[in-house]
C-alpha cells in the first residue's frame, strides 16, 4: 500500500470523534468485521488510527478505497465545511429521465477529458442526494487529497451544492462537468453560502416552515403558552401589543424551525442622507459601506428581536425576505422606484 | 316668661313634624324597596323555571316536548363546529382547498394514492397585476414554471389539473418504490437506483423456483410525468438462464407495465408459490 495512503487514512481516523470511529468504518465496509474486532476502540486514537492502517495495510488498500472513508466523513458531519449554492438554467422542455449510471460517465469524462490528474468518487444516499468529492492534481502533480471538493446534487432539480476548498482555477471546470453530465445548459453561482448544507437545502428546496392561510386542517402545533398567573393582580398591560407581535412574527416566520445561516451581508452603495448644513462629504458619492449581520443562527435570532422588545414588527423586509429570496448576500442600490436587493452580480 | 315658653312649645313642635315628616318619607322608601325585591324574587323564580324545564327537556326521552323551537346555545354551536370540519374534511378528501387571501387565492393540494393520503403541497397566487406565483411549497423538480408558463394565465383550472396529476403521479410513483423497499427488500439485490422524481427504477431482483434463485434485472422507465405506471419496462435475465425463465420475464414485464410495482411483487411471489 502506498505510503501516502497510509498517511491519508490515518489522518482521516483522527479526524473522527473517538466514539463514531467504530461506527463510521463499519459504514465504509473496507475492513471485515472480524478485523474490526480486532481493534481496541478505548485506546487513544492515535493507536486506534495505527491499527485501521495496519489492517488497510492487509487489504491493500488504494485511494479512492480510502477517499470513500473520506465522503462518509463529510457526510456525516457536513457542517464543518463552507457550502456554496449554485443554480443551473435549462432551454429545452423536455422531461427529465435522469440516469445515474449516465450522469457519472458524463461527469468523469467531462473532467478527466481536461485534467489527468484527478480521484472522483460517488456515494449516493437515501434521500437521492449524489454526493461527489473530487481531488485535484496538475498535469504534472498528483491530486491532493487533503483540499478535496465536495459537491452534493439532487437529481432532477437545477441546484447545486458547492464546497470548494481548492484553487479557484479549477471551479470552471467542475461547473461545467456538472451542468454537462446533468444536462443542463449553464450554471451561477447564487449569493446563498452557509455551513449548514441541510439549512441551504431546506432554503431552496422551499422546505422550511412558510405560513400559508389555508382551510386545511392541520394538526395545530401546540405553542408554549406560559401558564396565566393564577393571581389576578397581575395585570400585563402591553398584552394585545404583544399579541400583535406574535401573529405579524408567526405570518413572517412560520411555526416550524428555521433554516440555520450564520450572516447576511448587506452592501450598501446608497447616497448619504445627511443634513445638507453637516456636509460630510464633499462629492455627491454613494456612500461604500457593509453590514454583516452574524449569528450562530441568524434567522431565529432574527425572528425573536421582535418578542424580545427588541426591534419593532413587522421587521425590515430586506431582513425578512432572506429564505424567500434564496440569498444571505444583498446589494443594495439607491431606490429607482423598484424594491432594491434584487440585483444579482452575474 | 310665657311668651319664651310658647317658643319653645312652638320650636318642639316643629321639630317633631320634622321628624315625623322623614320618618314618613323612610317608610315610603322602604315600602317602594321592598315591593322592588319582590318584583325581583318572582323574575328570578321565573327564570329558574325555564332553566329547570330545558334541562329536563335535553335528558328526557320524547315526553311532551311542548316547545320544538329554541334550542340551546350551545347545541348550536356544536353542530356549526361539526359541520364546518365536515365541509374541511370534504375540501381534503377532494385533493384541492383555496382560500381567498388579501391578495388572491393560497390553495392546498393534498395528494392520495389508491386510497392513501399523502403529502399536502401549498400555493400561493397573487391576482394582481396579472395571476402569479407568490410562494408555494411544492417540491423543486416538479416542473411547476413549465406548468405555469403555459397556462396560468390563460385557463388556471387547467393549471391546477395539470399540477394536481403531477404531484399525485410523483407521490404515487414514490409511494410504489417505497413499499418495494419496505415490503419485498429480501427480494431485491443490490440497491434500488431511484432519481427525485422517482421515474427511472433501475434494480436487480430474484426469483426462487424450486429451491433455486434466478436473478432478473430490470429498468422502469415513466415517461409520462402524469402517470404513476411506468410507459418502458425492461426486464432481463442471465443470458444462459433457461427459456422459462424468458418467459417468466416477459410476464413480469407486462405485469410491472399493467399495475402497481408492489401488487406486481406481491403476485408474481405468490404465483411461484402456487407453482411450486
Amino acid at each position: 500500500m502506498d505510503e501516502t495512503v497510509a498517511e491519508y487514512i490515518r489522518r482521516t481516523v483522527l479526524k473522527i470523534p473517538r466514539d463514531e470511529i467504530k461506527t463510521m468504518l463499519q459504514k465504509w465496509g473496507f475492513l471485515s468485521e472480524t478485523q474490526l474486532q480486532t481493534i481496541n476502540f478505548h485506546q487513544i486514537k492515535e493507536n486506534i488510527s495505527q491499527d485501521v492502517v495496519q489492517l488497510c495495510e492487509e487489504n491493500s488498500a488504494n485511494i479512492k478505497q480510502a477517499a470513500v472513508l473520506d465522503i462518509i466523513y463529510n457526510h456525516i458531519y457536513p457542517n464543518k465545511r463552507m457550502w456554496s449554492v449554485y443554480q443551473m438554467n435549462k432551454r429545452g422542455e423536455e422531461t427529465e429521465i435522469f440516469d445515474l449510471t449516465d450522469f457519472k460517465k458524463k461527469f468523469k469524462r467531462r473532467l478527466r477529458s481536461a485534467l489527468k490528474n484527478v480521484t472522483i468518487n460517488f456515494r449516493e444516499y437515501e434521500d437521492n442526494a449524489i454526493w461527489i468529492r473530487i481531488a485535484w492534481g496538475t498535469p504534472y502533480t498528483k491530486p491532493n487529497q487533503y483540499k478535496a471538493s465536495y459537491v452534493v446534487y439532487h437529481s432532477q432539480t437545477p441546484y447545486i451544492f458547492i464546497s470548494a476548498s481548492m484553487l479557484r482555477s479549477n471551479l470552471p471546470l467542475l461547473c461545467q462537468a456538472l451542468v454537462v453530465a446533468s444536462n443542463y445548459h449553464d450554471i451561477r453561482e447564487m449569493e446563498l453560502r452557509s455551513h449548514s448544507l441541510n439549512s441551504l437545502k431546506d432554503i431552496v428546496f422551499k422546505r422550511y416552515s412558510q405560513n400559508f392561510q389555508t382551510y386545511c386542517p392541520r394538526p395545530l402545533q401546540e405553542r408554549n403558552v406560559a401558564p396565566e398567573s393564577a393571581d389576578l393582580r397581575i395585570i400585563h398591560e402591553n398584552k394585545s401589543e404583544k399579541e400583535r407581535i406574535q401573529r405579524v412574527n408567526q405570518e413572517v416566520f412560520g411555526d416550524g424551525p428555521q433554516p440555520k445561516l450564520e450572516f447576511a451581508q448587506y452592501k450598501l452603495e446608497t447616497m448619504f442622507k445627511s443634513d445638507p448644513k453637516i456636509d460630510v462629504l464633499d462629492k455627491k458619492e454613494p456612500f461604500r459601506c457593509l453590514v454583516k449581520f452574524s449569528s450562530p443562527h441568524l434567522l431565529e435570532s432574527l425572528k425573536s428581536l421582535a418578542p424580545a422588545g427588541l426591534a419593532d414588527a413587522p421587521l425590515s423586509p430586506l431582513l425578512t425576505c432572506i429564505p424567500q429570496k434564496a440569498r444571505n448576500y444583498f446589494k443594495i442600490r439607491e431606490k429607482k422606484g423598484l424594491f432594491p436587493g434584487s440585483f444579482v452580480s452575474p | 316668661g310665657v311668651f319664651a315658653h310658647l317658643e319653645m312649645l312652638e320650636s318642639r313642635a316643629y321639630q317633631a313634624a320634622v321628624k315625623q315628616e322623614e320618618r314618613e318619607q323612610q317608610e315610603e322608601k322602604l315600602a317602594k324597596l321592598q315591593a322592588r325585591v319582590q318584583e325581583l324574587r318572582l323574575q328570578r323564580d321565573e327564570l329558574r323555571a325555564k332553566v329547570d324545564l330545558q334541562q329536563k327537556r335535553q335528558l328526557g326521552k320524547g315526553g311532551a316536548v311542548s316547545d320544538p323551537a329554541q334550542p340551546s346555545a350551545r347545541a348550536v354551536l356544536e353542530w356549526k363546529i361539526k359541520s364546518v370540519k365536515a365541509t374541511l374534511q370534504l375540501f381534503y378528501l377532494t385533493g384541492i382547498s383555496g382560500k381567498l387571501t388579501k391578495r388572491g387565492v393560497c390553495f392546498c393540494i393534498s395528494t392520495a394514492y389508491e386510497g392513501t393520503y399523502l403529502d399536502s403541497y401549498y400555493l400561493d397566487l397573487l391576482a394582481k397585476p396579472e395571476v402569479q406565483i407568490h410562494r408555494h411549497s411544492i417540491p423543486i423538480f416538479i416542473p411547476l414554471e413549465q406548468i405555469a408558463k403555459k397556462y396560468l394565465q390563460t385557463d388556471i383550472r387547467r393549471f391546477l389539473s395539470v399540477l394536481l396529476d403531477h404531484l399525485n403521479a410523483y407521490v404515487g410513483r414514490r409511494y410504489q418504490a417505497d413499499q418495494l423497499q419496505e415490503h419485498f427488500s429480501d427480494q431485491i439485490e443490490g440497491t434500488l437506483q431511484r432519481n427525485s422524481l422517482c421515474n427511472l427504477l433501475v434494480f436487480n431482483y430474484a426469483v426462487s423456483s424450486k429451491s433455486k434463485t434466478f436473478p432478473f434485472s430490470v429498468r422502469l422507465l415513466y415517461g409520462d410525468l402524469c402517470c404513476s405506471l411506468p410507459t418502458e419496462v425492461v426486464v432481463s435475465c442471465a443470458p444462459d438462464a433457461p427459456t422459462a425463465l424468458a418467459e417468466a420475464a416477459a410476464a413480469h414485464s407486462e405485469l410491472f407495465r399493467l399495475m402497481a410495482l408492489h401488487k406486481a411483487f406481491r403476485s408474481f411471489s405468490s404465483a411461484e408459490e402456487s407453482v411450486d
